[in-house]
């Protein structure tokens, strides 16, 4: 396990609990960037504010790197500007700048050994006795039996460990992480996610982290700012994200959603009634994201894991001002902690719910009748001008972009 | 059936020293007659053994002169090839410019060229630049056919090198001169030392370009040839066989560098 606390070094004034003058936000006004005709960030808007665990979440090609190296000053904006706490720093070159990345295959200099590597950044500041601050950072990472070894002599979460400490001991304002984790197996990859976590409550600095895996953003991050094709579609904390989503590629991306083509009946008061293949759904004013008028259309979503099965013989049970659909199961996968099924229904022919092992019901089984029904505040309620795919990852884990998507992409 | 045996599992290390003796022959030979003491000028027959020769190896009339100002043009050829070369890498490399790509394919033409032709085309412009034969253009010579090889070893490199280490010091507070020095030019060092030995070792060999270019400058090369009309004296050979000593000397200090640093590893 991974402990470190805050070092003071000479130049960069530490961050422990905010009392740096000015705060340490960053701070990215109209910033955007297009290479020639390809626009890769949209002009955006974004404050991260100090001492949280940010991420920047989105598929590859989305612009999150491009972002995060705006950030870094390893890649100039095409307008707007970058600012930390009260500093612009638009125009200072990477090297002036109090940041500090790890970078996606780590970069660690093969040149040199583990010690010299973490020592770099104080070396090149002109501090002249490094020894005892390696040293502590290396046994805070544990690595101090490895420092005089090179970089290809250690494991792949080792050099990760040493990017990381190669990074920390600048004390940056702000540690900005660049797909860490990726070249890690997943066992290992769950380890460095709570490691990185606690690093970071525990030194208090502002972490930019660029994910394209939604659960690793979602376990780590406080604020999580979901992005595609140039934009961030949606910001918030992980649990907003995921309960209130706000376009169908946020609502595809983080987790799975059920998304239904509705049209809208009446209004009352804080609810709206919407008619779908026959049915009656209702939704609460508040989780519904498009405008409503009579006789518009919008696309209601459930999570999968909101919503109960009960057999169609006994229909007559469920508790009445439940959201319902009548369907048949399709397929079922058991799965150990929950069950989930496929539900072939006149509204959607593939109606995903995942049941928890509680009770099982041996008659649910492919070909059954049953009702699916859930609460309707946990419905929600999008804009049905949008493609219903968007963000949706199919069962290899390869990232299909809906026809919109593409085109921008 | 045993002595088949006996060969077929030792028949790789046979090919090997049998391939390994058809490289070696020359230098030994070379060698073994640096301490003949022949009867004539010519020094192809073996008399009897003397160690004359290596007691006074700059014996001979103009032979250490010639040696002299051969290491110096290799010298300076390989300092020239070597930094045009690493420059001409990186850019080739790092940057997109127009025409890059024939760049790219005319910097290989000194090596595909016929050296003769190139020598006698040399001359030529040289000539007609009134520019007077010696050792200066011997030089440019040099540095000209040298910079394709070592363009070519550094090239090798700086391809292989991931652009991120470097991204990666400035993003640890080291400058651009600072990056250069402590990043980037140490993990291209092997490329460019592979480029350096290669120009130096072409360098100091070269007769035919060097022939036509020297006007009445004499390299070792061209002193050796020209002896070998009249005679060879023994010091040629002593000069060669010192040459290959100091060579298989670096092979071996780097052989136990490399070991002692593996073994620094592993422990």
């Amino acid at each position: 396990m991974i402990t470190v606390t805050t070092k003071d070094s000479s130049k960069n004034s530490t961050t422990k609990n905010g009392t740096d003058t000015g705060g340490g936000d960053v701070r990215l006004s109209g910033i955007s960037k297009t290479y020639g005709s390809f626009t890769a960030v949209q002009p955006l808007d974004l404050t991260v504010p100090q001492g949280s665990f940010f991420a920047l979440l989105g598929a590859s090609g989305c612009g999150k790197t491009t972002t995060l190296r705006m950030i870094a000053g390893l890649e100039e904006p095409s307008s707007g500007t970058v600012s930390l706490g009260e500093q612009d720093v638009t125009n200072l070159p990477p090297y002036r700048r109090p940041v500090n990345t790890v970078f996606q295959s780590y970069a660690l200099f093969p040149h040199l050994d583990i010690f010299e590597n973490v020592a770099f950044g104080l070396r090149r500041r002109g501090i002249k006795s490094v020894k005892k601050q390696v040293g502590d950072m290396l046994d805070l990472v544990q690595l101090g039996e490895q420092a005089r070894k090179k970089p290809h002599q250690l494991s792949g979460g080792q050099q990760q460990r040493v990017a990381v400490a190669r990074a920390l001991i600048n004390s940056p304002k702000v540690l900005l992480l660049d797909e860490p984790l990726g070249a890690l197996d997943l066992k290992l990859r769950r380890q460095m996610q709570l490691e990185l976590k606690r690093i970071q409550t525990e030194v208090g600095i502002t972490f930019v982290h660029v994910t394209h895996d939604q659960e690793e953003a979602m376990t780590m991050a406080d604020t999580v700012a979901v992005m595609n094709a140039g934009r961030v579609e949606q910001l918030g904390s992980p649990a907003d994200l995921y309960e209130n989503p706000r376009s169908t590629f946020v609502a595809n991306f983080l987790g799975t959603s059920n998304l239904i083509e509705a049209e809208v009946d009446t209004r009352n008061g804080d609810e709206i009634v919407l008619r779908a293949g026959g049915g009656k759904l209702v939704l609460p004013v508040a989780r519904c994201s498009a405008p409503t008028t009579t006789g518009g259309k919008v696309l209601v979503g459930v999570r999968p894991e909101k919503i109960s099965l009960t057999h169609a013989d006994e229909a007559g049970e469920i508790p009445a001002g439940r959201n319902r659909i009548t369907g048949t199961i399709a397929d079922s996968s058991f799965i150990g902690v929950s069950t989930q099924y496929v539900i072939d229904s006149p509204v959607c022919p593939e109606f995903e719910v995942y049941a928890q092992n509680i009770d099982r019901d041996a008659r649910l089984v492919p070909g059954a009748e049953v009702v699916l029904h859930w609460n309707p505040a946990h419905t929600f309620g999008l804009d049905a001008a949008q493609s219903l795919l968007a963000g949706t990852v199919d069962s290899a884990g390869v990232e299909t972009v809906g026809p919109d998507e593409g085109a921008a992409a | 059936m045993a002595p088949i045996r006996w060969l077929r599992r030792r028949l790789v290390v046979i090919a090997g020293l049998l391939t390994l003796g058809y490289l070696l022959l020359p230098n030994i030979v070379v060698t073994v007659f640096s301490f003949n003491n022949p009867k004539g000028r010519f020094n192809y027959e073996w008399q009897r053994f003397s160690t004359d020769a290596w007691t006074d190896p700059c014996g001979v009339a103009d032979l250490c002169g010639s040696l002299s100002l051969s290491l110096q043009i290799a010298a300076w050829a390989t300092l020239g090839a070597t930094v045009l070369g690493t420059m001409i890498a990186f850019a080739l490399v790092r940057y997109r410019f127009r025409a890059r790509g024939a760049v790219n394919s005319l910097i290989f033409l000194p090596m595909a060229m016929p050296e003769v032709v190139m020598a006698a085309s040399l001359l030529t412009l040289f000539l007609n630049l009134g520019a007077q034969l010696g050792f200066w253009t011997i030089l440019i010579a040099h540095i000209m056919f040298c910079l394709s090889f070592v363009v070519t070893a550094v090239k090798a490199r700086v391809m292989s090198m991931d652009p991120r280490l470097e991204q990666a010091a400035q993003d640890l507070y080291a400058g651009p001169a600072q990056t250069f020095l402590r990043v980037t030019l140490p993990i291209a060092a092997p490329g460019i030392a592979a480029g350096a030995l290669l120009a130096f070792a072409l360098s100091f060999d070269d007769f035919i370009i060097t022939n036509f270019n020297a006007g009445s400058t004499v390299t070792f090369p061209m002193f050796v040839w020209g002896s070998a009309q009249r005679g060879t004296p023994v010091q040629i050979n002593v000069i060669g066989t010192a040459m290959f000593l100091v060579a298989v000397l670096f092979v071996l200090a780097g052989m136990v560098i490399s070991n002692r640093r593996n073994r620094q590893k592993a422990s």
